[in-house]
């Protein structure tokens, strides 16, 4: 049995105004779902029914999401999701110090499940990918870790954790002799994908002595403390598309990723599954689109009424397009009220906004603005209102606390 | 005995609706799928969640399957809980019945023992059969306030339409004085609408009668009226038997349109979207960069290239480039290929039209279908679950083709205006 362990907990400073109030694995994504999806999808077509999330920033947002893991196929018998919040015991009274220091404040968890492996993974990407290769590699390799790795740019190697895979097996993986947590001069353009699987008695152990020192990540700690203590280290090379959603710049392109005519993300063929419970998407009507809309290369979902025009963009339900407004290469999530006239140009909004009647947001409309325009949620932006390329909104602005125009680049509060 | 402060509901969902033709080949008539993700049955179901109504039996007899699927836990429209639920009454062999239910009130007869385990002030009985948005809280309040026995929804119809329904002459207090069931000759415009409200033990005394009386509009309801207190609840706003595949269409087509009076989001109309290997779960609706749409609906999982004006798309629909879909109502799952067109049809789950076929050729409608002249005679064409339509076939306007018909089936020349292709039962 494979126990799988998802690291949800991270707020991500960079996402900023989207993670004001919810951790990054709860972002919305997609059209329908939440970035943990994918993690949680391809468990469920890996086959894995035992999944804990560990969940620290904001978690209320995560929680109700998940559910009861029916959506995924994780309730019955012997399936199942639990969410491991920080705890006050006799021992601990911390929060989770680190991604390592959160599996071992619940190793007592662990254990119990009697797991003959241990699946480690971020909450936070956007990718597909069969777990029970990389665990039928990590048994013939009789690993004590192994971890998947793709091939990164060499000038993006420096934003990630780096390994040096041997060839041992060729395409599929190799052995790991080095690894560098951010490098700044990369020595290998292998970056770690944060999905790793363990030998419990080796994890317990080395979660245990990490526990002196003074830093608790398994990138920056575990991994090169198991190369440096001779463990058998192993990476798997992952080919397929990853997406990441670290900074608003590359949520904005893993999303954009979704449309065209063979886009790299197909939610269909991908068995892509969210829980449609959450914010009731299962009781939205099918989209309506009025007499004079007109939409081009994007993905809608049902609830939204378009009246307008959307193109290059993504929906999500409860979206209003009114007549003579533009909507174009951005990301709008539930429930906005996108009013007439209005231009949203390399926008991502967050729930529960109102643009008011020709209020303009983003670049210019016609054209392809350098930089994402970030509105939070809650905000109601008056009508005639501009908001300029780059501009980050916080969330809930209040009425009156509007300055005249947001300029390029600004931080509205 | 404990009462249920909650009138117990009985949903007669066991119609055939033949009039639906090929549509009710498969399932029963409140199982056929309605603006794109809904059932017909949905909005009873809904009215019935929406007026805080909790314990609901539905009768049924004619192919459950489908309906059953549909009906899931109940949990879609908050029917699970200690005290709530949704119960499936399928008929069934007694020491005394062994027959199919022979009318509305024969069916409510047969399920006594359920009525005597749920005891309740009142019984509502309704058809699954409507589209509509009624308030039964209303509806139970009133026939309180009148001190009814039976409290019967009706509402004003053309006095044309009349001879369709079960009519009802009432006094200045809404009390029905006179009643006939599908009149020839109009005496009054106002229509029973299949909605009653029963006082629970009268209910059962009345069924305990005479087992002869097998209908309520027929039998029970004349009974009462000579002899107890039954009044009309007055209803106006939309309310439509979609019985007939015309009604049905247009009934489909008026969610498209505001001012109709259908209103899905504000009527709250719940579906079970986890049936039948929870189709809802599919993603949001993908469009390409050439496409046209207008005034249409369009569920998730849809991959639209082409043109879409005036139509209902339920999830999973595939319009190819250059494939136009217009005025017409398509089922989950359908594939439209390039460059055909399919026009005023509706197409059931899973059919395929090939490239540059056309459905719905030619302008003139005049010619009803040869086979179901009273089904099909205002153009629009039907295709039956799973039928394909080869590549460059023409199929002509008022046709039927058959549940599972493939190119092997049709003539090379395609189908002129009221044809059919019909397979034989297996």
């Amino acid at each position: 049995m494979t126990l799988a362990m998802i690291l949800a907990g991270g707020r991500v400073g960079e996402l900023n105004a989207l993670t004001y109030y919810r951790p990054k694995s709860a972002v919305p994504f997609g059209g329908f779902g939440r970035v943990i999806d994918f993690a949680l999808s391809n468990l469920m077509n890996s086959g894995i029914e035992r999944v804990a999330i560990l969940s620290q920033y904001r978690s209320y947002s995560l929680i109700n999401h998940l559910g009861t893991g029916a959506a995924w196929d994780m309730t019955g018998r012997y399936r199942r999701i639990s969410i491991l919040p920080p705890f006050q015991g006799s021992d601990e009274t911390d929060w989770y110090r680190g991604s390592a220091d959160a599996v071992f404040k619940n190793l007592d968890f662990v254990k119990y499940q009697k797991p003959e492996r241990i699946l480690i993974l971020s909450g936070d990407h956007i990718y597909r990918m069969n777990y029970q290769d990389l665990i039928d590699y990590h048994q013939m390799k009789d690993a004590d870790v192994t971890f998947a790795c793709i091939k990164v740019e060499a000038q993006e190697a420096h934003r990630f954790g780096v390994a040096a895979i041997d060839d041992e097996d060729g395409e599929i993986g190799g052995k790991v002799s080095d690894y560098w947590e951010k490098p700044e001069q990369p020595q290998s353009n292998w970056a770690s994908l944060t999905v790793l699987c363990f030998k419990p008695d080796v994890l317990y152990r080395v979660l245990k002595e990490n526990q002196h020192e003074g830093s608790f990540e398994f990138g920056r700690d575990i991994i090169p403390k198991m190369i440096g203590d001779g463990l058998r280290v192993y990476g798997y090379k992952f080919s397929g598309y990853w997406g990441y959603t670290r900074t608003v710049e590359e949520y904005w392109r893993s999303s954009m990723d979704m449309l065209g005519d063979n886009p790299d993300i197909d939610l269909e063929k991908w068995g892509f599954r969210t829980n449609l419970d959450h914010l009731g998407i299962r009781d939205f009507q099918p989209l309506i689109t009025g007499e004079e809309c007109s939409v081009a290369n994007s993905l809608i979902y049902n609830g939204c009424t378009v009246e307008g025009t959307v193109k290059n963009s993504i929906l999500f339900p409860g979206v209003h397009v009114g007549k003579g407004a533009i909507v174009e290469n951005s990301v709008v999530f539930f429930n906005n009220i996108i009013g007439k006239g209005c231009r949203l140009n390399k926008v991502v909004s967050d729930v529960n906004n109102n643009y008011g009647a020709e209020s303009s947001v983003g670049g210019r409309s016609g054209c392809m603005p350098g930089r994402v325009t970030v509105v939070g949620w809650d905000n109601a932006v008056p009508a005639g209102y501009r908001i300029e390329e780059g501009a980050m909104i916080y969330p809930g602005i209040g009425e009156g606390n509007w300055p005249d125009i947001v300029k390029e680049g600004e931080v509205i509060r | 005995m404990t009462w249920s402060k909650d009138a117990l509901v009985l949903l007669l969902a066991g119609g055939v609706g033949s009039r639906l033709n090929i549509l009710v080949k498969k399932r029963a008539k409140p199982a056929v799928p309605f603006a794109g993700i809904y059932r017909i049955i949905d909005f009873s179901l809904s009215n019935v969640m929406v007026s805080g109504l909790t314990k609901v039996g539905v009768l049924t007899q004619y192919k459950p399957l489908s309906l059953m699927s549909h009906l899931g836990t109940g949990e879609a429209w908050d029917f699970t809980g200690r005290s709530r639920g949704v119960k499936i009454l399928p008929p069934r062999t007694g020491e005394k019945d062994s027959d199919w239910y022979q009318g509305t009130a024969d069916a409510v007869r047969r399920n006594m023992d359920y009525l005597r385990n749920n005891p309740a002030r009142e019984v509502l009985i309704l058809s699954g059969d409507h589209i509509y948005n009624m308030d039964f809280d209303a509806v139970i309040d009133y026939h309180r306030s009148k001190g009814a026995d039976v409290t019967v929804g009706m509402m004003v119809v053309p006095e044309s339409e009349i001879h369709h329904f079960g009519a009802g002459i009432t006094d200045e207090d809404n009390r029905i004085i006179d009643w006939e069931e599908k009149p020839k000759v109009a005496r009054t415009n106002l229509a029973s609408m299949g909605i009653y409200v029963f006082d629970y033990a009268y209910l059962l005394r009345t069924l305990a009668r005479n087992r002869d009386e097998v209908d309520f509009g027929m039998h029970i309801l004349p009974h009462a009226i000579k002899c107890d207190n039954v009044f009309a609840y007055p209803f106006s706003g939309y309310w439509r038997d979609v019985g007939t595949i015309q009604a049905y269409w247009q009934a489909n087509m008026d969610v498209l349109n505001p001012e109709s009076g259908i209103s899905i989001p504000h009527w709250q109309v719940r579906t079970n979207v986890e049936a039948e290997g929870r189709p809802a779960d599919r993603p949001p609706a993908r469009f390409g960069a050439n496409v046209v749409l207008k005034n249409s609906l369009i569920s998730a999982g849809s991959n639209i290239q082409g043109t879409v004006i005036n139509s209902v798309l339920s999830p999973g629909i595939v319009v190819e480039k250059g494939a136009v879909v217009k005025d017409s109502i398509v089922f989950a799952d359908c594939i439209i290929r390039k460059g055909s067109m399919v026009d005023l049809a509706i197409l059931d789950k899973r059919v395929e039209v090939g490239a540059e076929a056309v459905i719905g050729e030619g302008g003139n409608c005049d010619f009803a279908n040869r086979v179901y002249p009273s089904h099909l005679f205002s153009g629009i064409t039907l295709l039956g679950k799973e039928a394909r339509v080869p590549a460059r076939m023409s199929i002509g306007r008022n046709c039927i083709i058959d549940c599972n018909v493939t190119a092997d089936h049709l003539p090379a020349a395609g189908l002129a205006d009221g044809e059919s292709i019909f397979l034989p039962e297996k």
